[in-house]
C-alpha cells in the first residue's frame, strides 16, 4: 500500500478533484486547451475521446472543429492538411486504425508538422481483438514521432499538455503520440486533478506559432516537394537532430509542468531502484501493478525495483544506463512481440542502451505478456520479480525469452463440430424460379412463398449474440432465403461479425471469412477469382457452384467505400450487401456518413450548440449504380417478398453477369432508441415517408418498386422520426429548419429516383 | 468520513457487479464510484470489463475504494470481492460467479426467492446474502434493476451512504434523461427497503470457490492455427435465456396457419419447421415450436403474427414445461 497526498495546491495553478477515465481526461485537456481541429475516425477503445469532445462541444465548452474522416487514413489526411494551415491539431486512434493511417505518419513528421495523437493502445488484428496491448504502439516507434506513455488517466491529461508544448518548440517541430492502455486506462475512472481555469493551460502552451502556413497568400510556400538523394538523407538527419534536441526541451517542459501542476515527470521513471539488484522494466498501466508488488517484496527484504519509460521516443538510453548501474538482472516485459527478434521492442532498446555502457553487467531478458488484453495481476508481477531475482542470483537468465501467460490448453479437447455441411440438394428446395424473358430481356421471378422457403436450411445458426430486436439478422436471413446452393460469405468488421464469431464458437453453417472493413470486397473478390482459377485448372470440379456474398454495415462502406467501388468497377461475379443502420453501432453509435441529417449519435450530439449530424446521408445505392454494374437494389425486411425476389435476381446476375450491390434498411433498437418489437413497422414508416425508396437498377434502368403516394400510404417524415429516441428532438419547434431541410432533401432524392424510373435513359 | 469496514492487503474495499449488457451495471458502477470518491471523499477506481457494446452480452463492473491517502495502483479485475452484486438470477450460476467470495463477503442477488432458497440456488459456502426482487420493482416502476440494487447497496456496506448515492443518481440521470429521475429515485428508495439479509457461517454445506485462471481448453498446443474455427454453427450450443427481460412469446399451434411470417422477422432464428403431409396428401412446411434457448424476448414475432398465434406473456408466469416444449395447443395451457 502506497500513501499519496492529494494536494491540489502543490502547483501554482488552481485544480479541482474529479473522477474520470483516461478517455475523459484526454478529451478534457484538449477541450481546455481549445485545439483548432480534430480529424478522427471512431475505433475502440479510443472512440470515447471524440464522443466526450463532441458532447462538450454541443454544450459550448470548446470550439474544436471536429471532422469525421471516411476512415483513419482520411482522418490522418485531415489532420495533416490542418497542420499545414497553422493551427493546433488533435487525433485519437487505436490498433488497426493507427496502422491504416500509418503511411501518413512519416509524412507528418518528415514535413515537420507538430500535432498530438492520443493512441489508446489496443491489440492489432487479426484475428480481431479489441482489448489492450502494445502491438499498435510498437509499430510506430520508427516514424519520427515523439512517443509519450501515460500509465493512468492523470498522466494522460498531463502528458497531452506537455506533448503539445514540446512538439511545437522551435528546436523540435515534431508530432507526438501520447499512448495509454486501452480499457485499463482509457475506460478506468480514477480520482484525478484537473485545472480549474482553462486559461492556465492555454498560457502554459501559449499561442500556436507556425513556421510556414499553407493559408497565408502573402508568403507562398511549397509543402512536400519531390525530394530524392542527395537531399532526403539531410531531411532525415534534421529529423534525428530534432528528436534528440527534444530531450532537453522535454526536461524543461516537465519542470515547468511540475511548477504549474505539482506533478513531477521524468523521461524514465524509476521506482525503488536506488539499490535494486533485480528489476522489471514495463510500460504503462502494468507498471503500477509492478510497483505495488515491488513494495511488498521490499517489505520482505528483497532488493527489487521498477523502471518505466514515460518517453519512449526518444528512448531514454542514458537514463536507463544510470538506473541499471547496480542492477544484476533486468526483466523487460513487453506487451507486444517483435516476432523472431527474441524480445519485444523495449527489450531490444534496453539491450542496445546498456551495451553502450562498457561497465554494465546487467542480465537483460525478455517476457512477452498481456497480449490481446490479458489482464496483468499482481500474481504476474510476483512471478516476474521471482524470475528476475533468480537471474540476479545465478548471473544468467534460465530462459532468456519467453511468453508469460500463454496457456498450452488441454490437448485432449477438440472443438465440437455441431452441424454437418449443408448439402446442395437441401439448399436448393426449388421453390423459386428465375427466368429471363427473351422478348423483354427481363428477369421473371416466380414462387416467392415464405412458407415454402422455411425449408431453406439456415446458413446462419441461432445462438448469435445480437441485441434483442436487431434488424441485421431478419434482413440477411430473409435475403438468404432467396439464395440457392452453396454460399461463401465474407462479413466486414461490425455488429453482425462480432456477435456471430466470438471465439471459439461460430454461428455460420457455411464458410465465412472476416476481414477488416476497409477491405472486405477486394478480399472476397480474391477468394472468388482463386475459386474460378482453380476451377479452370481442373483443381475444383467444373460444376461446383458457389455464390459469394459480402456483408457490410454502412460503416464498412464509409471506410471501405473506395475498395468496394473498385471491386464493383472490376465487376466480379459476387454480391455486396449493405445493412444500413445509420451509424457505427459496434463501437457504440457514432455517426456514419449514412446517418441522416439532424440525427443524434454519440459524435453528433444534441445541445445548445449542436443539433445532431450536420450533413445529409450518403446514398450508397446511387454510388454503386454509377459503377454500371448489372444490378443494384434497395430492399427492406418489411417488404420481404420484394427482398427475396431481389435476392433471387441478385444470384442470377452474380452467376451470369457480374457484381450486385444491395442496400438493406436495418433497424437498431439499442441505438435508435425504440422498442425491440417495432422493427417491421418502423422500417415501413421510413419507406412510406420516402426516406428509403425501394427500387432496383438493372443494366442502368431504374424501376421504382413501391411508390407510397400511389398506394395512398405516403406519410410525413415526422411519423418516422417520432418513433425513435435519436430523432425526437427534431420534432421540436426550434428544429423546424433542420426538419424542413431534411424533408426537402428526402423528397428531392425520391422524386429523382421516380423520374429515373419513368425514363429509361436517366 | 466513515472508516472502510474491511479492506484487503492493499487497502481496498472491492466490489464486483455481474450482469449482462442492458441492465445498467456499468452505470451502477460509475454511480457508486462517483458517490465514494466525489461525495464521500475516498480514493478509488471504477471500470467495467466488456467486449462489444451489445445488449445481452456479459458485463462485469468493478469498484475499488481506499482511504483518501492510499494510491490506486491496481488495474486488474476484482478477484476477491467484499461486495458481489448479481444483477440477474439467470447468470447467477455461471461458472466463476462466486469465485473469491469469502465469509466476509456480502452477496446481493436480484431474485424473487427467499434468502435460504437463494443460498442453495447459488451454492454459497459462507457470507452475508441479500436478496431483493429488483426485476419486479423495475417492471413496476418502468426503470432498470440497477437503481434498485443501488438502493440495497446504500444500506448494507456500512460506508456507502444513502444520500451520496441518491445525489449521484440525480446528477447522472438528470444530465441526459431528466424525465426519468423521479422513477429512478423511487426505484432506489424501494431498493433501500425491500430486501432481506442473512449471514451464513461456513457450515460445510457448500465449498468456497477460489479465484483461478487455469483451465483454458484451447491453448497454443491445440488451438487450430490462424484462429480458424473448423466447425459450423457451434453457437447452437449457447443458451441466451439471460438476454430476456421478463417477457416471452408463446406459440399457440391451435391458431397457427404456418404462414411463415414469424420466421421472416425473428432475428434469432428460434422457429423450428418441418415438412408434413397435409390432408390432401401434399407436402407442406409446418411450424413446430419456438426454441427458447435462443429467444431474447424481442417480441417481433408477436407484432408480426396476424392470427394471434403468437402472444406476449410474463415469463415467470408461464409454466416451465411449456418453455421446454416450445408451444401450446390452446392458450389456456399457459394459465397455471
Amino acid at each position: 500500500m502506497k500513501t499519496e497526498t492529494l494536494n491540489d495546491t502543490k502547483g501554482t495553478a488552481q485544480q479541482e478533484i474529479d473522477f474520470l477515465s483516461g478517455n475523459e481526461m484526454a478529451a478534457t485537456v484538449v477541450a481546455q486547451m481549445n485545439f483548432h481541429v480534430m480529424g478522427y475516425y471512431p475505433i475502440t477503445p479510443s472512440t470515447e475521446v471524440a464522443e466526450y469532445l463532441d458532447e462538450m462541444r454541443a454544450e459550448g465548452k470548446h470550439q474544436l472543429k471536429m471532422i469525421p474522416g471516411d476512415g483513419e487514413h482520411g482522418a490522418a489526411g485531415i489532420c495533416y492538411g490542418a497542420t499545414t494551415a497553422g493551427g493546433r491539431v488533435f487525433n485519437a486512434t487505436s490498433a488497426n486504425g493507427l496502422l491504416y493511417s500509418i503511411e501518413q505518419l512519416p509524412v507528418q513528421s518528415g514535413t515537420r508538422m507538430p500535432m498530438v495523437l492520443n493512441l489508446v493502445c489496443r491489440s492489432v488484428s487479426g484475428p480481431l481483438d479489441i482489448r489492450g496491448d502494445h502491438s499498435d504502439l510498437y509499430s510506430c516507434l520508427n516514424l519520427g514521432w515523439l512517443v509519450f506513455c501515460a500509465k493512468d488517466p492523470q498522466s494522460s491529461y498531463d502528458l497531452i499538455a506537455v506533448a503539445t508544448k514540446v512538439g511545437e518548440h522551435m528546436d523540435v517541430r515534431l508530432p507526438s503520440i501520447v499512448a495509454n492502455d486501452g480499457f485499463f486506462t482509457s475506460h478506468q475512472k480514477r480520482r484525478v486533478l484537473r485545472f480549474k481555469n482553462d486559461k492556465d493551460l492555454q498560457d502554459f502552451i501559449g499561442p500556436y506559432k507556425y513556421i510556414h502556413s499553407s493559408v497565408d497568400p502573402n508568403t507562398p510556400a511549397t509543402f512536400g516537394p519531390y525530394m530524392n538523394d542527395p537531399d532526403q538523407i539531410n531531411n532525415k538527419k534534421q529529423l534525428s537532430l530534432a528528436m534528440h534536441a527534444s530531450e532537453a526541451v522535454i526536461d524543461n517542459v516537465f519542470a515547468e509542468w511540475e511548477k504549474l501542476s505539482g506533478r513531477k515527470y521524468t523521461r524514465l521513471a524509476t521506482y525503488r531502484m536506488e539499490d535494486a539488484e533485480a528489476a522489471i522494466m514495463i510500460l504503462n498501466s502494468a507498471a503500477d501493478t509492478a510497483m505495488e508488488v515491488a513494495d511488498r517484496l521490499r517489505a520482505q527484504g528483497k532488493k527489487v525495483g521498477v523502471v518505466y519509460p514515460i518517453v519512449l521516443r526518444p528512448f531514454p538510453a542514458e537514463e536507463l544506463r544510470q538506473a541499471c548501474k547496480g542492477v544484476k538482472a533486468l526483466l523487460v516485459a513487453d506487451r507486444a512481440d517483435v516476432y523472431g527478434a527474441n524480445g519485444g521492442a523495449m527489450t531490444l532498446d534496453a539491450k542496445a542502451a546498456l551495451k553502450d555502457d562498457p561497465d554494465n553487467k546487467t542480465v537483460v531478458f525478455s517476457r512477452i505478456y498481456g497480449l490481446g488484453g490479458k489482464d496483468y495481476y499482481d500474481l504476474d508481477a510476483i512471478e516476474m520479480f521471482n524470475l528476475a531475482l533468480d537471474a540476479a542470483d545465478k548471473g544468467f537468465a534460465a530462459v532468456p525469452y519467453d511468453y508469460h501467460g500463454a496457456e498450452p490448453g488441454d490437448v485432449t479437447y477438440k472443438i465440437p463440430a455441431k452441424n454437418p455441411p449443408i448439402p446442395k440438394e437441401k439448399s436448393t428446395p426449388h421453390v423459386i424460379t428465375v427466368e429471363k424473358d427473351e422478348k423483354t430481356g427481363q428477369l421473371v421471378v416466380k414462387g416467392v412463398k415464405q412458407r415454402d422457403l422455411t425449408a431453406m436450411p439456415q446458413r446462419i445458426a441461432p445462438g448469435h449474440g445480437a441485441c434483442p430486436g436487431c434488424g441485421i439478422f431478419p434482413n440477411i436471413g430473409t435475403f438468404l432465403k432467396g439464395i440457392e446452393g452453396h454460399v461463401v460469405m465474407l462479413w466486414h468488421t461490425g455488429c453482425g461479425m462480432v456477435v456471430t464469431t466470438g471465439y471459439p464458437t461460430t454461428s455460420f453453417n457455411v464458410t465465412y471469412i472476416h476481414n477488416l472493413f476497409q477491405n472486405g470486397a477486394p478480399t472476397l473478390s480474391g477468394a472468388l477469382e482463386m475459386f474460378k482459377e482453380r476451377q479452370r485448372r481442373g483443381e475444383i470440379p467444373a460444376d461446383e457452384d458457389i455464390t459469394f456474398i459480402m456483408v457490410t454495415g454502412d460503416g464498412g462502406l464509409d471506410i471501405g467505400l473506395g475498395p468496394a467501388l473498385g471491386t464493383a468497377i472490376r465487376n466480379h461475379k459476387m454480391i455486396i450487401l449493405e445493412y444500413d443502420n445509420q451509424g457505427y453501432m459496434n463501437t457504440g453509435h457514432q455517426l456514419s456518413f449514412a446517418t441522416p441529417m439532424g440525427h443524434q449519435t454519440s459524435t453528433s450530439n444534441v445541445g445548445p450548440f449542436e443539433t445532431g449530424k450536420s450533413f445529409h446521408h450518403k446514398d450508397s445505392a446511387q454510388l454503386f449504380a454509377a459503377t454500371h454494374i448489372p444490378y443494384v437494389f434497395t430492399a427492406a425486411e418489411s417488404n420481404y417478398k420484394d427482398l427475396i425476389r431481389k435476392a433471387a435476381k441478385a444470384q442470377w446476375y452474380a452467376r451470369n453477369e457480374g457484381l450486385v450491390f444491395g442496400k438493406l434498411f436495418s433497424v437498431c433498437p439499442l441505438n435508435w432508441r425504440h422498442a425491440d418489437d417495432i422493427g417491421q413497422e418502423l422500417t415501413q414508416s421510413a419507406i412510406d415517408c420516402n426516406f428509403f425508396p425501394l427500387y432496383e437498377v438493372e443494366h442502368g434502368i431504374t424501376t421504382l418498386n413501391y411508390d407510397p403516394a400511389e398506394k395512398g400510404q405516403k406519410k410525413d417524415i415526422t411519423e418516422w422520426l417520432g418513433k425513435m429516441g435519436k430523432t425526437r428532438h427534431l420534432l421540436k419547434k426550434e428544429n423546424a429548419a433542420i426538419l424542413d431541410a431534411s424533408r426537402k432533401e428526402i423528397d428531392r432524392r425520391f422524386e429523382r429516383i421516380k423520374a429515373m424510373s419513368q425514363h429509361p435513359l436517366l | 468520513m466513515q472508516k472502510l469496514p474491511i479492506v484487503n492487503d492493499l487497502g481496498f474495499y472491492e466490489i464486483r457487479m455481474a450482469s449482462i449488457g442492458g441492465f445498467g451495471a456499468n452505470v451502477a458502477g460509475k454511480i457508486l464510484g462517483e458517490a465514494g470518491i466525489l461525495k464521500l471523499g475516498y480514493n478509488g477506481s471504477n471500470f467495467s470489463s466488456y467486449g462489444s457494446e451489445k445488449k445481452g452480452s456479459p458485463v462485469a463492473a468493478f469498484v475499488r475504494f481506499c482511504a483518501p491517502d492510499v494510491a490506486v495502483r491496481v488495474n486488474s479485475p476484482v478477484t476477491e470481492p467484499h461486495l458481489l452484486v448479481i444483477f440477474l438470477e439467470s447468470i447467477a450460476r455461471n461458472p466463476g460467479m462466486l469465485s473469491g467470495v469469502g465469509p466476509d463477503t456480502i452477496v446481493i442477488l436480484n431474485t424473487g426467492m427467499d434468502v435460504d432458497a437463494a443460498r442453495d440456488f447459488l451454492g454459497l459456502a459462507a457470507g452475508t446474502l441479500v436478496v431483493i426482487d429488483a426485476m419486479k420493482i423495475a417492471v413496476e416502476e418502468k426503470t432498470r434493476v440497477n437503481t434498485a440494487l443501488l438502493g440495497v447497496i446504500s444500506q448494507v456496506t456500512g460506508f456507502i451512504t444513502h444520500d451520496a448515492v441518491k445525489e449521484i443518481i440525480e446528477e447522472t440521470f438528470g444530465k441526459k434523461y431528466a424525465a426519468t429521475v423521479p422513477a429512478n429515485i423511487k426505484t432506489f428508495e424501494r431498493g433501500t427497503k425491500e430486501f432481506t439479509m442473512k449471514k451464513f457461517a461456513p457450515d460445510g454445506k457448500y465449498q468456497p470457490q477460489a479465484f483461478s485462471r487455469a483451465g483454458q481448453k484451447l491453448g497454443y498446443l491445440n488451438q487450430p492455427i490462424g484462429g480458424v474455427i473448423p466447425a459450423a454453427g457451434t453457437s447452437m450450443y449457447k443458451d441466451l435465456t439471460a438476454s430476456r427481460s421478463g417477457y416471452i412469446p408463446v406459440l399457440n399451434r391451435g391458431k397457427c396457419t404456418s404462414c411463415g411470417e414469424c420466421d421472416i422477422t425473428c432475428p434469432d432464428y428460434c422457429f423450428e419447421w418441418a415438412g408434413e403431409t397435409n390432408k390432401k396428401g401434399k407436402q407442406e412446411q409446418v411450424l413446430q415450436r419456438i426454441h427458447y434457448q435462443y429467444c431474447k424476448g424481442c417480441l417481433r414475432c408477436v407484432e408480426m403474427c396476424k392470427f394471434e398465434a403468437l402472444t406476449t406473456h410474463v415469463e415467470y408466469e408461464v409454466d416451465k414445461h411449456i418453455i421446454e416444449k416450445g408451444y401450446v395447443n390452446d392458450i389456456k395451457e399457459t394459465q397455471k
